[in-house]
Protein backbone atom coordinates (compact mmCIF):
# COMPACT_ATOMS: atom_id res chain seq x y z
CA UNK A 1 0.00 0.00 0.00
CA UNK A 2 2.59 2.33 -0.88
CA UNK A 3 2.49 5.29 -2.93
CA UNK A 4 4.72 5.96 -5.67
CA UNK A 5 7.94 7.84 -5.22
CA UNK A 6 11.25 8.70 -6.91
CA UNK A 7 13.11 7.96 -3.70
CA UNK A 8 13.99 4.51 -2.71
CA UNK A 9 12.87 3.03 0.25
CA UNK A 10 15.73 3.52 3.10
CA UNK A 11 13.72 1.59 5.89
CA UNK A 12 11.81 -0.93 4.98
CA UNK A 13 9.37 -2.35 7.74
CA UNK A 14 7.58 -6.23 7.34
CA UNK A 15 4.76 -7.26 9.16
CA UNK A 16 5.51 -5.85 12.01
CA UNK A 17 3.76 -6.90 15.63
CA UNK A 18 4.06 -5.32 18.65
CA UNK A 19 2.90 -6.43 21.96
CA UNK A 20 2.87 -5.20 25.29
CA UNK A 21 2.51 -8.69 27.17
CA UNK A 22 -0.65 -10.22 26.17
CA UNK A 23 -1.55 -6.75 24.42
CA UNK A 24 -0.64 -6.43 20.95
CA UNK A 25 -0.23 -2.80 19.79
CA UNK A 26 0.58 -2.96 16.04
CA UNK A 27 -0.58 -5.25 13.73
CA UNK A 28 1.06 -6.78 10.64
CA UNK A 29 2.40 -3.44 9.61
CA UNK A 30 3.68 -3.17 6.11
CA UNK A 31 5.46 0.41 5.46
CA UNK A 32 8.19 1.97 3.65
CA UNK A 33 9.71 5.05 4.21
CA UNK A 34 11.38 7.19 1.63
CA UNK A 35 15.32 8.56 1.96
CA UNK A 36 15.78 12.11 1.99
CA UNK A 37 11.54 12.41 2.31
CA UNK A 38 9.64 13.58 5.39
CA UNK A 39 6.98 11.08 6.09
CA UNK A 40 4.14 11.57 8.51
CA UNK A 41 2.72 9.23 10.80
CA UNK A 42 -1.01 10.45 11.49
CA UNK A 43 -3.56 8.90 13.59
CA UNK A 44 -5.72 9.64 17.17
CA UNK A 45 -4.22 9.07 19.93
CA UNK A 46 -3.47 5.64 21.30
CA UNK A 47 -3.61 4.34 17.45
CA UNK A 48 0.26 3.08 17.89
CA UNK A 49 2.01 5.53 15.48
CA UNK A 50 4.35 6.40 18.33
CA UNK A 51 4.92 2.79 19.25
CA UNK A 52 5.95 2.31 15.52
CA UNK A 53 8.09 4.52 15.19
CA UNK A 54 9.66 3.84 18.50
CA UNK A 55 10.24 0.05 17.15
CA UNK A 56 12.98 2.22 14.41
CA UNK A 57 15.49 2.66 16.59
CA UNK A 58 14.66 0.10 18.99
CA UNK A 59 13.37 2.16 21.74
CA UNK A 60 11.00 -0.54 23.12
CA UNK A 61 13.85 -2.68 23.83
CA UNK A 62 14.14 -1.03 27.05
CA UNK A 63 10.87 -1.81 27.76
CA UNK A 64 10.43 -4.97 29.98
CA UNK A 65 7.22 -6.26 28.37
CA UNK A 66 7.11 -5.24 24.68
CA UNK A 67 7.89 -7.57 22.38
CA UNK A 68 8.44 -6.83 18.40
CA UNK A 69 8.13 -9.70 15.96
CA UNK A 70 8.70 -9.15 11.97
CA UNK A 71 11.68 -6.98 10.38
CA UNK A 72 12.51 -3.47 10.13
CA UNK A 73 15.42 -3.06 7.89
CA UNK A 74 17.50 -0.01 7.53
CA UNK A 75 19.63 -0.19 4.20
CA UNK A 76 18.92 -3.21 3.62
CA UNK A 77 19.86 -4.69 7.37
CA UNK A 78 17.22 -6.05 9.79
CA UNK A 79 17.53 -4.14 12.88
CA UNK A 80 16.10 -6.44 15.40
CA UNK A 81 18.97 -9.60 13.89
CA UNK A 82 20.73 -10.58 16.74
CA UNK A 83 24.09 -9.55 15.93
CA UNK A 84 23.07 -5.63 15.64
CA UNK A 85 24.71 -3.08 18.26
CA UNK A 86 21.96 -1.31 19.33
CA UNK A 87 24.39 2.02 20.52
CA UNK A 88 25.53 2.16 17.00
CA UNK A 89 21.99 1.54 15.54
CA UNK A 90 21.13 4.56 17.67
CA UNK A 91 24.35 6.33 16.55
CA UNK A 92 22.50 6.36 12.72
CA UNK A 93 18.85 7.03 14.07
CA UNK A 94 18.69 10.61 15.92
CA UNK A 95 15.73 11.02 18.17
CA UNK A 96 13.49 14.20 18.86
CA UNK A 97 10.91 14.04 21.68
CA UNK A 98 7.90 16.11 22.45
CA UNK A 99 9.22 18.09 25.03
CA UNK A 100 12.93 19.99 24.49
CA UNK A 101 14.90 17.64 26.64
CA UNK A 102 18.70 18.84 26.78
CA UNK A 103 21.14 17.69 28.79
CA UNK A 104 21.66 19.68 31.88
CA UNK A 105 25.04 20.87 30.50
CA UNK A 106 26.13 23.61 28.33
CA UNK A 107 24.61 24.32 24.79
CA UNK A 108 28.13 23.32 23.44
CA UNK A 109 28.48 19.95 25.31
CA UNK A 110 24.72 18.92 24.66
CA UNK A 111 25.78 19.26 21.04
CA UNK A 112 29.23 17.83 21.53
CA UNK A 113 27.68 14.96 23.52
CA UNK A 114 27.13 12.61 21.26
CA UNK A 115 30.20 12.60 18.79
CA UNK A 116 32.49 12.14 22.03
CA UNK A 117 30.48 9.55 23.26
CA UNK A 118 30.96 7.59 20.25
CA UNK A 119 34.38 8.27 20.52
CA UNK A 120 34.09 9.52 16.52
CA UNK A 121 36.05 13.04 17.10
CA UNK A 122 39.26 13.31 18.75
CA UNK A 123 40.68 16.76 18.14
CA UNK A 124 38.92 19.62 20.05
CA UNK A 125 39.00 21.49 16.91
CA UNK A 126 37.38 19.00 14.91
CA UNK A 127 34.44 18.58 17.65
CA UNK A 128 34.03 23.12 17.97
CA UNK A 129 33.63 22.60 14.13
CA UNK A 130 31.13 19.51 14.37
CA UNK A 131 29.11 21.80 17.34
CA UNK A 132 29.35 24.89 15.15
CA UNK A 133 28.20 23.07 11.53
CA UNK A 134 25.32 20.99 13.87
CA UNK A 135 24.25 24.33 15.10
CA UNK A 136 24.27 25.91 12.18
CA UNK A 137 22.13 23.08 10.34
CA UNK A 138 19.51 23.61 13.07
CA UNK A 139 19.38 27.22 12.38
CA UNK A 140 21.00 28.15 15.75
CA UNK A 141 24.45 28.93 15.54
CA UNK A 142 23.84 33.06 14.95
CA UNK A 143 21.49 32.52 18.47
CA UNK A 144 23.80 30.99 20.22
CA UNK A 145 27.55 31.58 18.93
CA UNK A 146 27.96 33.78 22.47
CA UNK A 147 25.89 31.65 24.41
CA UNK A 148 27.68 28.35 24.00
CA UNK A 149 28.74 27.64 27.41
CA UNK A 150 25.49 28.49 28.98
CA UNK A 151 22.99 25.89 30.15
CA UNK A 152 21.11 24.52 27.01
CA UNK A 153 18.06 24.84 29.36
CA UNK A 154 18.31 28.27 29.51
CA UNK A 155 17.19 28.84 26.07
CA UNK A 156 13.75 29.26 24.94
CA UNK A 157 11.57 26.19 24.53
CA UNK A 158 11.78 26.52 20.67
CA UNK A 159 15.52 26.93 20.62
CA UNK A 160 15.90 23.95 23.26
CA UNK A 161 14.17 21.88 20.42
CA UNK A 162 16.60 23.08 17.89
CA UNK A 163 19.17 22.14 20.53
CA UNK A 164 17.88 18.76 20.58
CA UNK A 165 17.59 18.66 16.65
CA UNK A 166 21.41 19.63 16.35
CA UNK A 167 22.37 17.50 19.20
CA UNK A 168 20.64 14.76 17.33
CA UNK A 169 22.36 15.75 13.95
CA UNK A 170 25.86 16.20 15.46
CA UNK A 171 26.21 12.15 15.22
CA UNK A 172 25.73 12.46 11.27
CA UNK A 173 22.74 9.98 11.53
CA UNK A 174 20.17 8.97 8.18
CA UNK A 175 17.44 8.68 9.97
CA UNK A 176 15.61 11.33 12.27
CA UNK A 177 12.77 10.49 14.07
CA UNK A 178 11.16 13.03 15.94
CA UNK A 179 8.10 12.24 18.20
CA UNK A 180 5.55 15.43 18.08
CA UNK A 181 8.41 17.74 18.13
CA UNK A 182 6.22 20.99 17.60
CA UNK A 183 3.57 19.72 20.49
CA UNK A 184 5.10 22.20 23.71
CA UNK A 185 6.16 25.28 21.19
CA UNK A 186 4.56 28.30 20.13
CA UNK A 187 3.40 29.17 16.40
CA UNK A 188 7.02 30.86 15.76
CA UNK A 189 9.14 28.53 17.24
CA UNK A 190 6.55 25.68 15.40
CA UNK A 191 7.01 27.53 12.23
CA UNK A 192 10.95 27.59 12.51
CA UNK A 193 11.20 23.86 13.51
CA UNK A 194 8.51 23.14 10.15
CA UNK A 195 11.01 25.40 8.48
CA UNK A 196 14.16 23.34 9.29
CA UNK A 197 12.50 19.70 8.47
CA UNK A 198 11.84 21.02 5.17
CA UNK A 199 16.00 22.20 5.30
CA UNK A 200 16.79 19.11 6.64
CA UNK A 201 15.36 16.36 4.38
CA UNK A 202 17.77 17.38 1.59
CA UNK A 203 20.20 15.01 3.73
CA UNK A 204 18.06 13.03 6.03
CA UNK A 205 15.33 10.66 5.68
CA UNK A 206 12.59 12.14 8.71
CA UNK A 207 9.57 10.34 10.26
CA UNK A 208 7.52 12.41 12.28
CA UNK A 209 4.43 11.57 14.55
CA UNK A 210 2.10 14.32 14.44
CA UNK A 211 -1.09 15.41 15.51
CA UNK A 212 -1.54 18.58 13.27
CA UNK A 213 -3.08 17.70 10.35
CA UNK A 214 -2.01 20.78 8.56
CA UNK A 215 1.92 20.56 10.02
CA UNK A 216 1.74 16.63 8.25
CA UNK A 217 0.39 18.64 5.04
CA UNK A 218 3.04 21.27 4.97
CA UNK A 219 6.45 18.95 5.99
CA UNK A 220 5.81 15.67 4.86
CA UNK A 221 6.28 14.37 1.17
CA UNK A 222 4.07 11.12 2.71
CA UNK A 223 1.89 10.39 4.62
CA UNK A 224 0.93 7.10 6.64
CA UNK A 225 -2.40 7.09 8.45
CA UNK A 226 -2.92 4.46 12.15
CA UNK A 227 -5.75 3.31 13.58
CA UNK A 228 -6.32 0.98 16.62
CA UNK A 229 -2.59 -0.40 15.83
CA UNK A 230 -3.24 -0.40 12.28
CA UNK A 231 -2.01 0.80 9.16
CA UNK A 232 -4.83 1.91 7.04
CA UNK A 233 -3.48 4.16 4.16
CA UNK A 234 -0.48 5.32 3.28
CA UNK A 235 0.00 7.75 0.09
CA UNK A 236 1.80 11.19 -0.79
CA UNK A 237 0.63 13.56 1.72
CA UNK A 238 -1.69 15.70 -0.78
CA UNK A 239 -3.35 12.85 -2.03
CA UNK A 240 -4.24 11.86 1.80
CA UNK A 241 -5.30 15.06 2.32
CA UNK A 242 -7.34 15.81 -0.87
CA UNK A 243 -8.90 12.61 -1.28
CA UNK A 244 -7.43 9.91 0.38
CA UNK A 245 -8.85 6.21 -0.27
CA UNK A 246 -10.10 4.77 2.71
CA UNK A 247 -12.89 6.18 4.72
CA UNK A 248 -11.74 5.69 8.15
CA UNK A 249 -8.55 8.14 7.05
CA UNK A 250 -11.09 10.83 5.11
CA UNK A 251 -13.08 10.66 8.78
CA UNK A 252 -9.80 10.80 10.63
CA UNK A 253 -8.34 14.19 8.85
CA UNK A 254 -11.85 15.90 8.62
CA UNK A 255 -12.53 16.10 11.75
CA UNK A 256 -15.28 13.97 11.71
CA UNK A 257 -13.49 10.83 13.73
CA UNK A 258 -14.02 10.53 17.54
CA UNK B 1 -19.92 11.19 4.05
CA UNK B 2 -22.52 11.93 6.35
CA UNK B 3 -20.92 11.58 9.93
CA UNK B 4 -20.44 14.63 11.76
CA UNK B 5 -17.82 16.79 12.44
CA UNK B 6 -16.67 16.17 16.31
CA UNK B 7 -16.58 20.13 16.19
CA UNK B 8 -20.30 20.73 15.00
CA UNK B 9 -20.35 24.37 14.82
CA UNK B 10 -17.96 23.20 11.56
CA UNK B 11 -21.11 21.33 10.53
CA UNK B 12 -23.25 24.25 11.40
CA UNK B 13 -21.06 26.52 8.78
CA UNK B 14 -20.84 24.21 5.99
CA UNK B 15 -24.61 23.48 6.14
CA UNK B 16 -24.89 27.48 6.07
CA UNK B 17 -22.30 27.31 2.96
CA UNK B 18 -24.46 24.94 1.25
CA UNK B 19 -27.64 25.99 2.01
CA UNK B 20 -27.01 29.59 0.69
CA UNK B 21 -25.08 27.86 -2.79
CA UNK B 22 -28.73 26.19 -2.97
CA UNK B 23 -29.99 29.45 -2.55
CA UNK B 24 -28.05 31.05 -5.56
CA UNK B 25 -28.83 28.36 -7.65
CA UNK B 26 -32.32 28.69 -7.16
CA UNK B 27 -31.91 32.42 -8.35
CA UNK B 28 -29.95 31.88 -11.06
CA UNK B 29 -32.62 29.05 -11.97
CA UNK B 30 -35.67 31.69 -11.64
CA UNK B 31 -33.86 34.38 -13.70
CA UNK B 32 -33.12 31.20 -16.49
CA UNK B 33 -37.11 30.49 -16.36
CA UNK B 34 -37.82 33.99 -16.54
CA UNK B 35 -35.58 34.38 -19.84
CA UNK B 36 -37.49 31.42 -21.42
CA UNK B 37 -40.43 33.21 -20.39
CA UNK B 38 -39.70 36.65 -21.77
CA UNK B 39 -38.24 35.25 -24.94
CA UNK B 40 -41.53 33.11 -25.66
CA UNK B 41 -43.83 36.40 -24.79
CA UNK B 42 -41.48 39.33 -25.46
CA UNK B 43 -42.54 39.91 -21.27
CA UNK B 44 -40.57 43.64 -21.33
CA UNK B 45 -41.78 43.57 -17.70
CA UNK B 46 -40.71 40.08 -16.50
CA UNK B 47 -37.06 40.97 -18.45
CA UNK B 48 -37.19 44.30 -16.15
CA UNK B 49 -37.70 42.35 -13.04
CA UNK B 50 -34.45 39.71 -13.93
CA UNK B 51 -32.39 42.32 -14.57
CA UNK B 52 -33.21 43.51 -11.00
CA UNK B 53 -33.09 40.68 -9.45
CA UNK B 54 -29.37 40.54 -10.51
CA UNK B 55 -28.64 42.42 -7.52
CA UNK B 56 -29.82 39.64 -5.21
CA UNK B 57 -27.68 37.30 -7.18
CA UNK B 58 -24.44 39.23 -6.18
CA UNK B 59 -24.84 40.40 -3.38
CA UNK B 60 -25.39 36.50 -2.36
CA UNK B 61 -22.43 35.43 -4.31
CA UNK B 62 -20.17 37.96 -2.20
CA UNK B 63 -21.99 36.98 1.16
CA UNK B 64 -20.82 32.92 0.32
CA UNK B 65 -17.51 34.20 -0.88
CA UNK B 66 -17.23 35.87 2.37
CA UNK B 67 -18.47 32.64 4.33
CA UNK B 68 -16.32 30.12 2.59
CA UNK B 69 -13.16 32.72 3.44
CA UNK B 70 -14.00 32.51 6.84
CA UNK B 71 -14.31 28.72 6.54
CA UNK B 72 -10.93 28.36 5.14
CA UNK B 73 -9.08 30.73 7.85
CA UNK B 74 -10.97 29.03 11.13
CA UNK B 75 -10.92 25.41 10.01
CA UNK B 76 -8.35 24.35 7.56
CA UNK B 77 -10.84 21.90 6.17
CA UNK B 78 -9.45 18.61 4.62
CA UNK B 79 -10.06 16.14 1.89
CA UNK B 80 -14.02 15.98 1.10
CA UNK B 81 -14.47 18.93 3.15
CA UNK B 82 -11.64 20.92 1.37
CA UNK B 83 -13.13 19.91 -1.59
CA UNK B 84 -16.11 21.10 -1.38
CA UNK B 85 -15.23 24.48 0.72
CA UNK B 86 -13.12 24.88 -2.35
CA UNK B 87 -15.46 24.21 -4.75
CA UNK B 88 -18.25 26.49 -3.21
CA UNK B 89 -16.34 29.40 -4.50
CA UNK B 90 -16.43 28.05 -7.81
CA UNK B 91 -19.74 26.96 -7.96
CA UNK B 92 -21.19 30.37 -6.71
CA UNK B 93 -18.94 32.53 -8.86
CA UNK B 94 -20.27 30.18 -12.32
CA UNK B 95 -23.93 30.63 -10.82
CA UNK B 96 -23.10 34.60 -10.83
CA UNK B 97 -21.77 34.48 -14.40
CA UNK B 98 -25.55 32.91 -15.04
CA UNK B 99 -27.05 35.43 -13.15
CA UNK B 100 -24.56 38.53 -15.28
CA UNK B 101 -25.65 36.35 -18.57
CA UNK B 102 -29.22 35.83 -18.05
CA UNK B 103 -29.37 39.69 -17.22
CA UNK B 104 -28.03 40.13 -20.48
CA UNK B 105 -29.99 38.56 -22.92
CA UNK B 106 -33.06 40.33 -20.54
CA UNK B 107 -31.57 43.83 -21.06
CA UNK B 108 -31.99 43.02 -25.33
CA UNK B 109 -35.79 41.99 -24.42
CA UNK B 110 -36.43 45.34 -22.86
CA UNK B 111 -34.61 47.52 -25.66
CA UNK B 112 -37.03 45.80 -27.95
CA UNK B 113 -34.59 43.74 -30.19
CA UNK B 114 -36.92 40.40 -30.53
CA UNK B 115 -39.59 42.90 -31.90
CA UNK B 116 -36.94 44.72 -33.98
CA UNK B 117 -34.87 41.30 -36.00
CA UNK B 118 -38.81 39.99 -36.83
CA UNK B 119 -37.09 36.56 -37.05
CA UNK B 120 -39.73 34.17 -35.48
CA UNK B 121 -37.90 31.26 -36.62
CA UNK B 122 -34.70 32.37 -34.67
CA UNK B 123 -36.35 33.54 -31.33
CA UNK B 124 -37.84 29.64 -31.28
CA UNK B 125 -34.74 28.45 -31.57
CA UNK B 126 -33.51 30.86 -28.74
CA UNK B 127 -36.16 29.55 -26.92
CA UNK B 128 -35.33 25.49 -27.57
CA UNK B 129 -32.09 26.58 -26.97
CA UNK B 130 -33.06 28.17 -23.11
CA UNK B 131 -35.14 24.93 -22.41
CA UNK B 132 -31.75 22.47 -23.29
CA UNK B 133 -29.69 24.77 -20.74
CA UNK B 134 -32.12 24.93 -18.30
CA UNK B 135 -31.87 21.19 -18.36
CA UNK B 136 -28.71 21.08 -17.58
CA UNK B 137 -28.68 23.76 -15.04
CA UNK B 138 -31.35 21.86 -13.23
CA UNK B 139 -29.61 18.82 -13.70
CA UNK B 140 -26.59 19.62 -12.02
CA UNK B 141 -27.74 22.12 -9.31
CA UNK B 142 -30.19 18.68 -8.14
CA UNK B 143 -26.90 16.93 -7.85
CA UNK B 144 -25.05 19.68 -6.03
CA UNK B 145 -27.67 20.33 -3.12
CA UNK B 146 -27.22 16.47 -3.31
CA UNK B 147 -23.57 15.84 -3.05
CA UNK B 148 -23.57 13.83 -5.87
CA UNK B 149 -22.22 13.72 -10.06
CA UNK B 150 -25.07 11.30 -11.39
CA UNK B 151 -25.34 13.80 -13.90
CA UNK B 152 -21.69 14.98 -14.78
CA UNK B 153 -21.10 13.19 -17.91
CA UNK B 154 -24.66 13.57 -19.03
CA UNK B 155 -24.44 17.00 -19.16
CA UNK B 156 -21.12 16.92 -20.29
CA UNK B 157 -22.45 14.92 -23.25
CA UNK B 158 -25.74 17.56 -23.78
CA UNK B 159 -23.38 20.77 -23.79
CA UNK B 160 -21.96 19.25 -27.38
CA UNK B 161 -25.88 19.25 -28.48
CA UNK B 162 -25.95 22.86 -27.32
CA UNK B 163 -22.91 24.13 -29.27
CA UNK B 164 -24.06 22.60 -31.95
CA UNK B 165 -27.61 24.38 -31.82
CA UNK B 166 -25.82 27.42 -30.99
CA UNK B 167 -23.91 26.98 -34.17
CA UNK B 168 -27.26 26.09 -36.24
CA UNK B 169 -28.97 29.34 -34.47
CA UNK B 170 -25.34 31.59 -35.83
CA UNK B 171 -25.94 29.98 -39.78
CA UNK B 172 -29.18 30.57 -39.51
CA UNK B 173 -29.04 34.65 -37.91
CA UNK B 174 -25.99 34.88 -40.64
CA UNK B 175 -28.45 33.53 -43.78
CA UNK B 176 -31.01 35.97 -42.75
CA UNK B 177 -28.79 39.07 -42.68
CA UNK B 178 -27.51 37.82 -46.19
CA UNK B 179 -31.36 37.84 -47.24
CA UNK B 180 -31.95 40.91 -46.14
CA UNK B 181 -28.58 42.93 -45.26
CA UNK B 182 -30.88 46.24 -44.75
CA UNK B 183 -31.36 44.37 -41.22
CA UNK B 184 -28.13 43.38 -40.28
CA UNK B 185 -28.63 45.90 -37.39
CA UNK B 186 -32.06 44.23 -35.79
CA UNK B 187 -30.10 41.10 -36.54
CA UNK B 188 -26.83 41.30 -34.50
CA UNK B 189 -28.38 41.16 -31.27
CA UNK B 190 -29.89 38.04 -31.46
CA UNK B 191 -26.48 36.47 -31.68
CA UNK B 192 -25.12 38.06 -28.11
CA UNK B 193 -28.64 36.42 -27.05
CA UNK B 194 -27.73 33.20 -28.24
CA UNK B 195 -23.87 33.87 -27.55
CA UNK B 196 -25.21 34.59 -23.59
CA UNK B 197 -27.43 31.55 -23.66
CA UNK B 198 -24.73 29.28 -25.01
CA UNK B 199 -22.05 30.40 -22.04
CA UNK B 200 -24.59 29.89 -19.60
CA UNK B 201 -24.67 25.79 -21.01
CA UNK B 202 -21.38 26.09 -20.41
CA UNK B 203 -21.58 27.19 -16.75
CA UNK B 204 -23.44 24.14 -16.62
CA UNK B 205 -20.69 22.33 -17.55
CA UNK B 206 -18.32 23.56 -14.85
CA UNK B 207 -20.75 22.86 -12.31
CA UNK B 208 -20.66 19.36 -13.47
CA UNK B 209 -17.13 19.21 -13.37
CA UNK B 210 -16.94 20.82 -10.05
CA UNK B 211 -19.50 18.00 -9.05
CA UNK B 212 -17.32 15.25 -10.40
CA UNK B 213 -14.48 16.97 -8.51
CA UNK B 214 -15.97 17.01 -5.07
CA UNK B 215 -17.63 13.27 -5.28
CA UNK B 216 -14.16 11.72 -6.98
CA UNK B 217 -11.28 14.62 -6.16
CA UNK B 218 -10.57 14.13 -9.51
CA UNK B 219 -10.51 16.22 -12.51
CA UNK B 220 -12.57 15.60 -15.24
CA UNK B 221 -10.67 16.29 -18.28
CA UNK B 222 -10.93 16.94 -22.16
CA UNK B 223 -9.38 13.17 -22.99
CA UNK B 224 -13.05 12.23 -21.06
CA UNK B 225 -15.05 14.56 -23.10
CA UNK B 226 -13.79 12.83 -26.07
CA UNK B 227 -14.07 9.89 -24.82
CA UNK B 228 -17.91 10.15 -23.99
CA UNK B 229 -18.35 12.05 -27.47
CA UNK B 230 -17.57 8.95 -29.05
CA UNK B 231 -19.77 7.46 -26.77
CA UNK B 232 -22.71 9.48 -27.76
CA UNK B 233 -21.42 8.62 -31.36
CA UNK B 234 -22.47 4.51 -31.28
Amino acid sequence: MNASSSNKSLIKCSDVNVYYADQQALFNINLDIKEKEVTSLIGPSGCGKSTFLRCINRMNDVIDICKVEGSIEIDGQNIYDTEVDVVELRSRIGMVFQKPNPFPKSVYDNVAYGPKLHGRILHQSDLDRKVEESLERAGLWAEVKDRLQEPGTSLSGGQQQRLCIARAIAIDPSVILMDEPCSALDPIATAKIEELIDELKSKYTITIVTHSMQQAARVSQRTAFFHLGKLIEVGDTEKIFRSPDHEQTEAYVTGRYG
Amino acid sequence: MTEEHIVTSFDDELTELTDGLVNLGNLAQVALSNVEMALKTNDHNLAQETIDADKKINELELKLEEMTFNILAKRQPMANDLRNVFSSVKVSLFLERIGDMCKGVCKRIVKGDLLNAKSPKTIDALVDLTNDVQKNLDLVLEDYAQGKADNALKVWRSDIKIDSSYASILTAILDDIRNKPEAIEALVPLFFIARYLERIGDQATNIAEVNHFIVTGEVLTDDRKIESEEETVF
